[in-house]
């Protein structure tokens, strides 16, 4: 008996990866094998967010995730089309907001905050969303752009 | 990351035989990886196979009455997020927040903490304070340990080959606070931590400290010196000293030992008026 090949399903999409290496990790999965270079590699040790996205819902560190440990789920990141509503949402909140300068850091930040959204199910308060920001760092906007992104995501906001 | 074989088995059976199949120093057991995994790439550790956990049935948290029961696997975020966690058991909830962020408590893990047995680990302390013990399974039977006797050094544990952490034992609600110091509130390491809990069976206290090496210890002074009860505010400053004097702190390139010093007994101070001010604080 054959095993079927580990399959990723990716922004709805699924992908058959036959001969994945046991030691990849999700982020390199996403990136090289599948080609999806907005999901961004920073410090690789679980210490920046940049590499931040969803598994099953979950914000979850793609660096810190063997891409095997995920065989068979649903994976979000940042190229999710327009009928992903929550992350279309987080990312007019960033562009209205001019929530970002170099760009590196904000897939993670946008991930981050849609991974706390879907969990408090479609709507979270400003500090759970600031929360979910604890482990994503920017070196440029100094948050205060970022902070005002996360205002216009919470009921009542701008 | 050198190449390994990852196994994942199906049943606690497997999960052994993997690890017994497996040389002395060839395994590696992965729980969330959120530790391992740094490990292997910076090639401290070089296995040849890694288990996985993941289909274990270990993610599970239990109540026996006044006991919690939880599964090695949970992942931390649904500990923290238990309502009656976060009642009966304050300090452990937290200090499972005090972890990295959300994204890694989604996948990291309480027995991969204690496993794992991290100097600066945010969770050791609050199981000491709680007397926290582990259920293991192994070639040779399951059996029960204490975390304060599981744990050896930094990195150190008491782990026979081919054992596995199964669920961690929590015997006792108890009113309880984790208070912390470092440079930054999230994910960050402690430089000084504090684990406090009142036991209403022993009416006696527990304080563990963290960022003292080799790794997180209680501190029976102190808490003697709390007393029997609610202590006063001259029980509190006298135990907030002795834990300042008798953590065996050191300067390293997190802090030094006099900021050390000082922060224990401030956040010790911190603690005492959360925990009485719990409702459930008994008298």
């Amino acid at each position: 008996m054959t095993r079927p090949p580990p399959r990723l399903i990716v922004n709805g999409r699924p992908f058959d990866l036959p001969g994945l290496p046991d030691d990849e990790r999700l982020l390199d999965t996403l990136r090289w094998r599948l080609g999806m270079k907005g999901t961004k590699e920073g410090c690789r040790t679980g210490g920046c967010g940049a590499c931040t996205v969803l598994v099953d819902g979950e914000s979850t560190l793609s660096c810190l995730t063997l891409a095997k440990e995920v065989d068979g789920r649903s994976v979000t990141t940042i190229e999710a089309g327009p009928e992903d509503a929550v992350v279309a949402r987080i990312r007019s909140a960033f562009a209205a907001a001019g929530a970002l300068q170099c760009g590196y850091c904000t897939p993670g930040f946008v991930m981050s905050l849609a991974g706390m959204i879907r969990e408090r199910g479609g709507v979270a308060s400003r500090a759970e969303l600031l929360e979910a920001l604890g482990g994503n760092l920017c070196r440029c906007t100094g948050y205060a752009s970022i902070v005002r992104a996360v205002d216009r995501l919470v009921p009542g906001g701008p | 990351m050198a190449p390994f074989e990852l196994v994942v088995p199906s049943s606690v059976e497997e999960a052994m035989a993997a690890l017994r199949t497996a040389g002395p120093g060839e395994a590696s057991v992965l729980a969330g990886g959120t530790d391992l995994l740094n490990d292997l790439d910076d090639h401290r550790t070089n296995p040849r196979r890694v288990i996985s956990l993941r289909r274990l049935p270990w993610r599970t948290l239990d109540w026996t009455g006044n006991q919690l029961t939880v599964g090695s696997t949970l992942p931390l975020r649904a500990l923290e997020q238990d309502p009656e966690v976060a009642q009966r058991f304050p300090g452990l909830a937290q200090a499972v927040q005090a972890v990295g962020s959300v994204a890694l408590r989604h996948r990291a893990t309480l027995g991969g903490n204690v496993v794992r047995s991290a100097p600066a680990s945010d969770l050791i302390p609050v199981l000491l304070s709680l007397d926290a013990e582990l259920d293991l399974v192994g070639p040779r039977g399951d059996r029960r340990v204490l975390v304060d006797r599981f744990l050896r050094s930094s990195r150190q544990v008491d782990l026979a080959p081919g054992e596995l952490v199964r669920s961690i034992r929590f015997p006792e609600a108890r009113p309880s606070a984790y208070f912390w110091q470092r440079v930054r509130p999230a994910n960050d390491i402690s430089q000084v931590a504090v684990a406090l809990a009142f036991s209403p069976a022993d009416h006696a206290w527990r304080v563990a400290v963290g960022g003292v090496p080799p790794r997180p210890l209680l501190l029976p002074e102190p808490a003697r010196v709390l007393g029997t009860g609610a202590p006063g505010p001259e029980a509190v400053r006298r135990a907030a000293r002795l834990a300042g004097e008798q953590a065996p702190f050191v300067t390293d390139r997190r802090a030094s030992e006099e900021y050390r010093r000082r922060a224990v007994s401030a956040l010790l101070v911190r603690a005492v008026d959360s925990v009485l001010q719990a409702p459930e604080f008994p008298g």
